[in-house]
């Protein structure tokens, strides 16, 4: 992908490529290559960029493209310090092989949490230092000088005292040859200088995924290629006791029949959040076919025999049983300042309310697909994955090789939003290939399966007891969160930003079937519209409008200086991190309720929601700042609901592309209002009963309000995350706005299950 | 052997007759910008034209093509880019990109018997499903050809 709009290179040989530990003579699409290019035509340099013998660069990003751009944005930084010309530069996924072998020379590969340009931006910056300092290093030696007046232009290094220039390509070799430069000696360049960090440049996938030129890794081809089909076990937990292919004999085009094992599907994630997750997919059964339509057909005339197991009986109102007696339980307190329950009792007014979400999927538009091959003792495996280097180790897992005769490409995903942080699907095709040695072989996945199968969004359900002075002040906050099977996230409640003096809040987990994901927006979008309904409702019981009560509530003042610090992923929470807090989201607040009101029709006037938060899991560990304003109008009888705007206000430190800072929280608002209208995934008899887009609705086009996005500007050096901020608080304001609308006070999602439908 | 005519090509395929003539164009042409994201037709991502009309290609087994006239994505802008194309380029119209092809196929077909349509009938037209959520784009993008058909019409 590069910013020319074309393809440069649009066949490129894998062979011999950097790291590699197989060879394949295939031409690949130029999605597919992996690092490094033809070693007479091109240089790494430092491992994150290559130069080719005509002066252009490619870059590395450790970073799966999602469609939020993080492709485009570093490469705007890492050029940035490189000086490039973008016409001249274009990008490739890091190869997982190789960050195993240099032991994570690309610092995050991780593509999730809103963290990808948060982590990168200075790694990266530093990176282009480097490999600058080593191309005046190397024209030094080319010219038999040293590097006084000489500077980096259009690919070239130029000779100022003698007007020389030397090409990036002619200094390649010599460049990636030279001694790495010490990280903390090189300097990156400075703010007012900036051609590229801050500007809105162009998206550089833009012409290949508007010609159906890009590709996916569903759309991978290699020679001689065979496809399957796959289905797990309907039940979460159960596993295969037979299947008869016999039966399936006379379909065309079936070549074989393989049993897949249950096992783990991941196990480790980075950086913040210290649990092992044991993913795990169960047994599964694929037939592989000449075409994957043939293997599908064939799949589902396939006898199979299932042990469903212990969740054979499981169904959503159980869950919910289950969930409610656990809630009568003591939970784990996770955050408490003073006497919450004689607060209650000298309280003039309390009020309880219990709020409930549903299990959810991400529904990315591409299904879940991998190729793989096994050769010789060697995998190589081609798949969009959120975490390329776990998708490696799960590689050579499955496969039963060592890392190094394992070897992984990403290719673009068709959407991800958390779901491919699993590398379930990988597992699968090289267990396929196993058993179709010498032959590649695409695995995808119907949209049933995609939908039956995943990994989900935990179900939430919360007890809140609130209470208010005789002057409406909040005296008292109480609140028991019980969620699904998930990993530990106690930060969903406790990162609560409104300053209350008396709270005490309970956590507690029940054990439900479907495997846990995360998802855009991870727990804050199970949690922000719950207390911020009943933040609400207390104002409700106190009489004053909830934004006029929000505002009231966002007072540093009000932030307690003898408040204990509470402990959240092991960091503490303190005063000053209250306060900050509080000011920030109320300056976010005020902006939008401003903008929103300059951009509505008055003489049409619809009903307004509100909300602000952070995507805070710790002190100095969220992401961006996002106010927004939602206007809806509904029926007479309430019963019909439309939305008109969303006007989001943004505080995201150094936005680097302020067009992609829009696109994601445009995509982020778009993404909660259909979690908040449809989002909804049940089990019955153990299995989940949705199964495509007509039972599980995303929402279109028709029904998606104008939406505008204001980037407040920002004196911060670095970035702040974009990816997922919006969609929690997009949820909050909607069912806000219902409420202040007349409209009945949403306490469980989706919201369309509230006897409430769409208008247009 | 089923005869049709691809972005202008006459082709023959050997394949059962059944099979959607999305997974045709996918495995047995390679023409892999139309694409599989539900095989029920409530996604869209799979629209080509049939004949100038768009119709979601997982839903019509190849026998039902035969003699027939389709165009793909790969077949718009082959030599110059499609206005519609110029307009999603410019502006940054996709994220990951997946329901595009599908969607600009939907786009020409609604603006070549349409060319300054409201937003209903943008609304009406354009039932495709983008998980990323572009729509505003989308619409953007539309009104934005509209208005260029318009002032270089002129």
């Amino acid at each position: 992908m590069n910013f020319m709009g074309t393809t440069r290179r649009n066949f490129l040989t894998v062979s011999a490529s950097v790291g590699s530990s197989i060879v394949f003579n295939l031409a690949l699409p130029s999605l597919a290559h992996s690092a490094g290019t033809n070693e007479k035509l091109a240089h790494e340099i430092a491992s994150w960029i290559v130069i080719h013998n005509d002066n252009s660069v490619t870059v590395r990003i450790p970073q799966m493209e999602l469609g939020q751009g993080i492709s485009t944005a570093l490469t705007q930084v890492i050029a940035e310090e490189i000086n490039l010309e973008l016409s001249l530069t274009d990008w490739e996924f890091y190869d997982p092989l190789t960050n195993y072998k240099r032991k994570n020379v690309y610092v995050h590969t991780y593509t999730g949490g809103s963290f990808g340009m948060k982590m990168l931006f200075s790694p990266m910056r530093i990176a282009g230092a480097q490999i600058k300092e080593m191309l005046m290093l190397a024209a030094a030696r080319h010219w038999d000088t040293d590097t006084r007046g000489l500077v980096i232009k259009n690919h070239q290094v130029i000779n100022t005292a003698t007007d020389a220039s030397v090409g990036f390509g002619e200094l390649s070799a010599i460049a990636s040859s030279i001694p790495i430069p010490d990280p903390s000696k090189v300097k990156t360049t400075t703010q007012n200088n900036w051609r590229y960090i801050g500007k809105p440049i162009p998206r550089s996938d833009a012409h290949d995924k508007s010609t159906g030129k890009a590709i996916y890794g569903i759309d991978l081809k290699l020679p001689g290629m065979k496809y399957a089909a796959v289905k797990q076990c309907p039940v979460f937990g159960g596993s295969l006791v037979s299947f008869n292919s016999t039966a399936i004999k006379s379909f065309q085009g079936v070549q074989k029949v393989v049993a897949i094992k249950a096992g783990p599907s991941g196990y480790t994630v980075p950086s913040f959040f210290y649990e092992v997750i044991d993913w795990q997919m169960d047994d599964a059964v694929a037939v592989v076919a000449d075409s994957w339509w043939e293997a599908q057909q064939a799949l589902d005339a396939l006898p199979i025999v299932w042990d469903e197991g212990a969740n054979k009986d499981v169904s959503s109102t159980q869950i919910e049983k289950k969930i409610s007696n656990e809630l009568m339980q003591q939970g784990e307190i996770i955050r408490q300042e003073g006497d919450v329950d004689s607060a209650l009792l000298k309280s003039e007014k309390t009020i309880k309310s219990r709020y409930y979400y549903p299990f959810l999927e991400h529904a990315a538009l591409e299904p879940m697909n991998c190729t793989a091959l096994i050769d010789n003792g060697r995998v190589e495996a081609w798949a969009a994955t959120q975490y390329g280097d776990e998708a490696l180790r799960i590689t050579a897992y499955a496969a039963g090789v060592a890392p190094y005769n394992a070897k992984f490409n990403l290719t673009l995903a068709g959407g991800g939003f958390g779901r491919r942080l699993h590398s379930d699907y990988v597992s699968q095709a090289v267990q396929i290939a196993k058993e179709m040695e010498g032959v590649p072989v695409k695995l995808i996945w119907s949209r049933e399966e995609s939908m039956q199968r995943s990994f989900y969004a935990p179900v939430m359900t919360t007890d809140f007891t609130g209470g208010l002075d005789a002057d409406g002040n909040i005296t008292a906050w109480k609140s028991h969160v019980c969620q699904g099977r998930s990993v530990y996230q106690p930060y969903a409640m406790s990162r609560m930003v409104y300053p209350v003096p008396n709270v005490k809040i309970e956590y507690s987990t029940v054990k439900t079937p479907p495997p846990y994901a995360w998802m855009r927006g991870v727990g804050h979008t199970q949690a922000l519209w719950m207390y911020h309904g009943f933040v609400s409702e207390l104002a409700e019981l106190a009489g004053i409008d909830s934004l006029t009560f929000q505002l009231q509530l966002l007072d540093e003042k009000k932030v307690s200086k003898t408040a204990p610090e509470y402990s959240n992923l092991g960091v503490a929470s303190s005063y000053e991190d209250s306060v900050s807090r509080v000011k920030k989201f109320r300056e976010r607040l005020l902006h939008v309720v401003e903008k929103i009101n300059e951009g509505s029709d008055l003489n049409n006037l619809g009903s307004f929601g509100y909300a602000v938060f952070d995507m805070s899991y710790a002190p100095g560990l969220g992401s961006s700042i996002i106010a927004i304003a939602i206007e809806i109008e509904m029926s007479s009888n309430h019963s019909a609901l439309k939305i008109k705007n969303v006007m989001a206000s943004v505080d995201c430190g150094l936005a680097v592309n302020p067009q992609l800072v829009e696109s994601q929280i445009v995509g982020g608002i778009v993404f909660g209002l259909s979690n908040a209208l449809y989002g909804e995934i049940t089990l019955e008899n153990g299995k989940v009963q949705q199964s495509n887009f007509h039972d599980y609705p995303i929402l279109r086009l028709k029904d998606t309000p104008s939406i505008e996005v204001y980037i407040a500007p920002s004196e911060a050096t670095l970035p702040n995350g974009i990816g997922e901020g919006a969609v929690p608080v997009v949820i909050a304001a909607l069912v806000d706005a219902i409420h202040t609308a007349g409209g009945p006070r949403i306490r469980k999602l989706p919201i369309l299950k509230n006897d409430i439908s769409l208008f247009t | 052997m089923a005869k049709f005519v691809v972005n202008g090509k006459p082709v023959e395929v050997t394949a059962d007759p059944n099979m959607p003539l999305l997974w045709v164009l996918r495995e047995k042409l390679g023409l892999t910008g139309t694409k599989f994201g539900c095989g029920i037709a409530q996604c869209l991502a799979c629209t080509v034209h049939i004949e100038g009309q768009p119709v979601p290609s997982c839903q019509i087994p190849v026998k039902d093509v035969e003699g027939v006239e389709i165009t793909t994505i790969e077949g718009v802008g082959e030599e110059t880019l499609h206005p519609v194309q110029e307009a999603w380029i410019e502006g940054n119209v996709p994220q990951c990109g997946y329901c595009q092809s599908g969607i600009i196929m939907a786009v020409i077909a609604l603006l070549e018997h349409n060319s300054e349509p409201s937003d209903a009938e943008i609304d009406s037209a354009i039932g495709n499903i983008c998980r990323c959520g572009t729509y505003p784009y989308v619409r953007k993008a539309i009104h934005a050809v509209a208005e260029l058909k318009k002032t270089t019409a002129v």
